[in-house]
């Protein structure tokens, strides 16, 4: 090898690691993150930094009123991240669940705003998510479209989307949906029947985020389409040859996921907000990307990891509440705590090489 | 690949479980001095009472927000005095959607006894928590709706901005008049240009008072309205204002956050009267003077209600003879001759009845909140309109929507 044009630092894929190094690898980030966090803390306002993490904690599980603020935090971030799953799966970069979220809004609250004289709880609120999955499913299918039909970038095209269905929802808030008497810039809240019923104290999305959790598992895990997913998601090449029809699984899996966020949607304005405003989804469409890849895309996995980030995002708000700690630094350690495992994840895959040391890492 | 999960969920458990038991040891000891140090000052001067107070914006806006904490840090102040201590817990930059319904149901699990939400559009939300936490009163300032609703424990609160606004609108009138007297310009050519966010009853109360105000002084005074169709457009409320000087008017005033309509002012060459802060910092050579309300008066009147176990109003309103509306410092410098006096007696005819902002004789043309055609108002010479008239029946919320003579909008 020439010395000359090895660089100082080198990357190469490791080869399979034992699941206890993984572990032990995953643990410490955790506790370098909480470290690094605990020093944030300690800068920011001279806080002690386990009195902090004991507040987030006590915060976000020490109640029963503040567990059920937690979930209501937990259900759009599982439900969208199953949503962005399959197409993450695909390796079709949907980083417009924000969008799609929005526009299942919309076309749900069309039917809370317009319809609720007309119909029964039940039958309404069934229309309401059957809305909101055919609109962000459409949402979704656009930029799936133009993927397949001419191979248009969809990072970009699925991220333009959101802006339009956003501003979208402010031009209906300030104009042909604005509540009386005008000015308020905001819709009405919904009427009593378009408005999910509570269970345990929580709007009951999360039990349907539940079961999408282990409908989506099924779906991927054991059904042709699932199979589909993955093998266009590991080489397009290959799945052309096997005589799949790769535009039309782009299409179909973006409508399914754009009507899983859809759905979000629905659940969003009907359960957690009884109304609509711009902010419907509230980021939700993004941190969900940083779930979905943490988990590794396991269904159940993406539970798990929304379940701490809920915890965290209740937990932050009890801390600014009791210790006055501004909000920002609670986003800062969040932010901490992802880097530092979504950083763990590369390092269990990659390992890196210094230049002069590749024989000691070879022998290893 | 289950099994991993697992492990991961453990672990994290394990890790934070672990993060908590170093937690319960040390800050209890650390916490503990504070504690009973608190407790003590309680017990020696009087009452400790949790107050929430959630805002939309935070005291960097200038304008909104920034004056409710005036009034928040005024009112502790006066409270300490009498021997009540406000422990405030405060929500900053909440927007108007669920998360001031997580706000409330936060700062009333936490154990404010009084919860004060700032912006118009938290109200709806504020109503959706009251009903699970009937110990602690709500309040949804420069709202309507608590006022009617059956809760005993939600309360609303306005002060009589248009006070405020009547003798800004003196001390515009008095500078065009001079400017009349000197020759400087024609009595027809006496225009007054206002940036109006909404064409709305709030907006259209406070901009009447203005003008009546002005006109009180500047018999030949008229006015043109421009909607910038935002509470908050930096930008377009400029470009408003220098439309409207553009148009010939001499005098700005505005009801919308920004101080850019002053700044616009200034560089058009005309005079310009604010709301909410006082802008002479960023227009000196334009800006006359501004109104405010003073959130304090209020504050202090539901902090003691509160922690003397009282009911308080339900729907409050109060003006400047109690101080809940306050002028900024005059700007003397480029102010007409005179005003000075001429605000001391417009005031104190205010404070005593003599005055009323929406004095007759004046015809106006608006279309009322839910009515499909527009109506009439003729307040005949010697009569008046009551704004914001809690006692007879009306809300603190200002309600005047017709558009009077001599006022054109677009």
């Amino acid at each position: 090898m020439n010395e000359k044009h090895t660089p100082l630092l080198r990357l190469a894929k490791r080869e399979a690691m034992s699941s206890g190094k993984r572990w032990a690898i995953r643990i410490a980030a955790i506790a370098l993150a909480l470290l690094a966090g605990g020093i944030v803390m300690a800068l920011a306002g001279n806080n002690n930094p386990f009195a902090a993490y004991a507040t987030i904690l006590d915060g976000a599980l020490g109640k029963k009123t503040a567990v059920r603020q937690t979930v209501k935090n937990f259900i759009p971030l599982l439900g969208t991240a199953l949503a962005i799953a399959p197409c993450f799966k695909m390796k079709f970069w949907n980083i417009g669940a924000e969008g799609q979220i929005t526009a299942g809004a919309v076309c749900a609250t069309y039917f809370a705003l317009f319809w609720a004289g007309r119909l029964p709880q039940v039958p309404l609120l069934l229309v309401m998510a059957l809305a909101g999955m055919v609109g962000g499913g459409l949402w979704a299918l656009v930029p799936a479209f133009f993927k397949a039909r001419w191979g248009t970038n969809e990072t970009l095209f699925t991220l333009m989307m959101n802006y339009i269905i956003i501003g979208f929802v402010k031009w209906l808030q300030g104009g042909p949906w604005e509540k009386q008497p005008k000015g308020s810039q905001q819709i009405a809240q919904f009427a009593e029947n378009a408005c999910l019923p509570k269970v345990a104290g929580v709007y009951c999305g999360w039990i349907i985020v539940l079961v999408l959790m282990v409908l989506m598992f099924l779906y991927m895990k054991y059904t042709k389409q699932g199979y589909e997913i993955a093998v266009v998601g590991e080489s397009e090449a290959t799945a052309r040859y096997a005589g799949m029809n790769v535009g039309r699984i782009i299409m179909r899996t973006m409508s399914l996921s754009g009507a899983v966020a859809g759905l979000v949607g629905f659940l969003l304005v009907s359960g957690a907000n009884n109304t609509l405003y711009d902010g419907v989804a509230g980021g939700v469409g993004f941190t969900a990307i940083t779930v979905a890849w943490l988990a590794q895309l396991n269904p159940f996995g993406m539970a798990a990891i929304s379940a701490m980030l809920a915890v965290l995002e209740k937990g932050a708000d009890t801390l600014q509440t009791r210790m006055g700690v501004p909000v920002a630094i609670s986003d800062v350690i969040t932010g901490i705590l992802l880097f530092f495992m979504l950083g763990c994840e590369f390092f269990i895959q990659y390992r890196v090489i210094v230049r002069g040391h590749e024989e000691k890492e070879a022998a290893k | 690949m289950n099994k991993k999960y697992l492990a991961l969920l453990l672990s994290g458990a394990l890790s934070l479980s672990l993060a908590a038991c170093g937690g319960s040891g040390t800050p209890a000891e650390s916490k503990a001095p504070a504690e009973s140090a608190a407790a003590e000052s309680a017990a020696a001067e009087g009452k400790t009472i949790k107050v929430g107070l959630i805002c939309i914006g935070d005291e960097n806006d200038q304008g909104y927000t920034y004056n409710f904490i005036r009034g928040k840090d005024a009112a502790t102040e006066a409270l300490a005095a009498e021997g009540i201590n406000v422990d405030w817990v405060v929500k900053y930059n909440i927007g108007e959607d669920s998360s001031c319904e997580d706000a409330n149901i936060e700062l009333a699990e936490e154990g404010c006894e009084l919860i004060i939400n700032n912006s118009y559009g938290f109200e709806d939300y504020m109503l959706k928590v009251a009903p699970d936490y009937e110990d602690v009163q709500f309040v949804a300032c420069t709202n309507l709706n608590s006022s009617f609703s059956e809760l005993k424990n939600v309360h609303n609160a306005f002060a009589n901005i248009y006070e405020g606004r009547y003798l800004a609108g003196v001390v515009g009138g008095l500078k065009l008049q001079e400017m009349i007297d000197a020759g400087d310009i024609t009595a027809d050519q006496a225009v007054i240009g206002y940036v109006g966010a909404f064409p709305y009853a709030e907006v259209i109360s406070g901009f009447t008072s203005f003008y009546l105000g002005a006109r009180s002084v500047c018999p030949s005074a008229t006015m043109k309205v421009k909607y910038v169709n935002s509470w908050s457009n930096a930008t377009e409320e400029a470009n408003a204002a220098t439309a409207l000087a553009d148009e010939g008017c001499k005098l700005i005033s505005q009801h919308s956050d920004n101080t850019t309509p002053a700044t616009a002012a200034q560089t058009a060459g005309v005079y310009h009267c604010g709301y909410n802060n006082d802008m002479t910092g960023v227009a000196p050579e334009a800006s006359l003077v501004s109104c405010r309300i003073d959130w304090s008066p209020y504050f202090q009147y539901a902090i003691k209600s509160v922690v003397n176990g009282e009911s308080f109003d339900k729907d409050w309103t109060q003006g400047m003879a109690e101080g809940s509306v306050v002028l900024t410092t005059l700007n003397e410098k480029i102010a007409a001759p005179g005003t000075a006096e001429k605000l001391a007696e417009v005031e104190k005819g205010l404070a005593d009845g003599t005055i009323h902002p929406f004095a007759g004789p004046f015809t106006g043309t608006g279309t009322a909140f839910g009515a499909s055609a527009p109506d009439t108002l003729t307040v005949a010479e010697g009569d008046f309109f009551r704004e914001s008239d809690v006692a007879g029946g009306k809300t603190s919320a200002p309600y005047f929507y017709w558009i009077i003579d001599g006022i054109t909008q677009e």
